[in-house]
């Protein structure tokens, strides 16, 4: 019997092996029928995921709220028993402002950069075990939604639209290994690709071996064709680090992005943008340093007195 | 669902921690060896599925398909999992990261760009300290469920 139950084990194991390998093959050979199933599962779930993205909302920076948590439990138990239903309103208001908050900033820069765009809201995030950077985000082709879209944030790039349903659409984020942008310095207008490489930090790659590059430069989108995938214009990163090894032709340096991709709930999908883009009104200014202003007024000198007075007449 | 709409939010430090795998492979480290394939394969084409992934469809179910093949010629040499809790722990979190780095070396073998190898490490090596972590806490209501849907027949 056990030696029936192991043959039909491995005849299962074949047979399974045997058809993945298949639906590998189909996928590579570019079949619509495996990207149509994926694009109908987003279609399917994408609602649920929204609403399940509503209740696990406040859970988002779970690890650094525990550090707060260093109270007694009485305390705790106190302040619980004290602010129960205050505190569910706080989070939810908190987790509200903060979107619309992010939201502004978002629309703000938007609308510094004359972009025409569809602000959504981020209802899921891929999985760090598939090795890809992807966001789902709750707006689709019924808002205008299309694939190849820039994706911004409130502080400049955060990817590209890489499919769409009806109400959602998946984001590559900037960060992810394939990710590839041609940008421009601002300062010297030298031109080269920035690449993700799976966490916040980018290699850029100057394409003129000539071009100036200096640390704390500000990264500008080139822009495409008919500005897709990526419109021109748009803050991408800042340079961190000039990399000088005479082993390569050309010049590279590590960047850091302006956006926060681990923590981005808000984010707006360029939909139209003016010709030419916004030009450098899109660079990040340094913020001013306050400077302290000292007003010196005189002290009253006391009056002479009448006697005193009187006196010097004399 | 949950997934990616709770637990891929958060930032975990070193690395993120895949719920679904870590339960997955608990179930097939609980079934027979016919079961644990079929599991996987199952498994594998439901994470296919996801959207978010970016690897060929079918990867992911020849995966864990394989996977729930050594997971059950394993199993045997081990016993009943039932009875060694702190085993079952250890053999479904060396499951998790054994099942990503099969995934990042069939990636390399299909052609894909899955970034820096020290960033792919780095999300290895912290799935599988999270499903440590994680499934000492999952695994034995997993076992519990597990034992409520056994058949009277299966429980003899």
């Amino acid at each position: 019997m056990a030696g029936g139950g192991n043959n039909r084990s491995r005849l299962l194991l074949v047979i399974l092996l045997v058809t993945s390998l298949f639906l590998i093959t189909l996928d590579l050979r570019g079949v619509s029928i495996t990207k149509n199933s994926r694009n109908a599962t987003q279609s399917f779930l994408a609602p649920i995921q929204r609403g399940v993205s509503d209740l696990f909302s406040p859970v988002g920076n779970f690890f650094s709220d525990v550090k707060n948590f260093g109270k007694t439990k009485a305390e705790l138990r106190d302040l619980k028993r004290e602010n129960a239903k205050l505190r569910k309103k706080v989070i939810l208001n908190k987790d509200t402002t903060g979107q619309l908050k992010k939201l502004k900033n978002v629309l703000d820069l938007a609308g510094r950069g004359s972009y025409k765009v569809v602000s959504a809201r981020v209802i899921g995030k891929g999985s760090s075990s598939t090795f890809s950077q992807t966001i789902t985000i709750d707006a689709g082709s019924n808002d205008g939604v299309k694939k190849d879209m820039t994706v911004m944030g409130e502080l400049g790039l955060v990817g590209v639209v890489k499919s769409t349903t009806a109400t959602s659409a998946i984001v590559l984020l900037m960060s992810d290994p394939t990710f590839r942008i041609g940008v421009r310095i601002a300062r010297s207008q030298s031109v080269g690709v920035l690449m993700g490489e799976g966490d916040n930090n980018y290699t850029l790659q100057l394409l003129d071996p000539s071009g100036s590059i200096e640390k704390d430069d500000v990264l500008l989108s080139l822009g495409s064709d008919n500005n897709r995938p990526f419109v021109p214009g748009l803050p991408v990163g800042y340079v961190k680090d000039v990399k000088n090894t005479s082993a390569t032709l050309t010049q590279e340096a590590s960047v850091r992005s302006y956006s926060n991709l681990g923590s981005i709930g808000v984010v707006s999908v360029i939909v139209k943008s003016t010709n030419g883009g916004p030009k450098d009104a899109l660079v990040p200014r340094p913020t001013p340093t306050p400077t302290t202003t000292i007003y010196v007024t005189q002290s009253p000198t006391p009056e002479a007195s009448p006697a005193q007075s009187s006196k010097a007449k004399n | 669902m949950i997934q990616e709409a709770a637990i891929s939010k958060i930032n975990f430090p070193i690395s993120g921690f895949s719920l679904y795998l870590c339960v997955l492979l608990g179930l097939m480290a609980l079934e027979d060896q016919f079961g644990a394939i079929a599991l996987g394969f199952i498994g594998g084409i439901i994470l296919d599925l996801s959207p978010s992934s970016d690897s060929p469809f079918g990867k992911w179910s020849l995966i864990l398909t394989l996977v729930g093949y050594l997971f059950s010629r394993n199993r045997e040499s081990i016993g009943d999992f039932t009875e060694r809790p702190v085993a079952f722990i250890l053999f479904v979190s060396a499951g998790a990261t054994s099942t990503l780095l099969i995934f990042l070396i069939f990636g390399i073998i299909l052609g894909e760009n899955n970034g820096a190898i020290l960033n792919n490490l780095q999300t290895v090596v912290g799935n599988g300290i999270w499903t440590l972590l994680f499934s000492s806490i999952l695994l034995p209501g997993l076992v519990k469920l597990r034992q409520f849907t056994l058949t009277s027949r299966e429980r003899i």
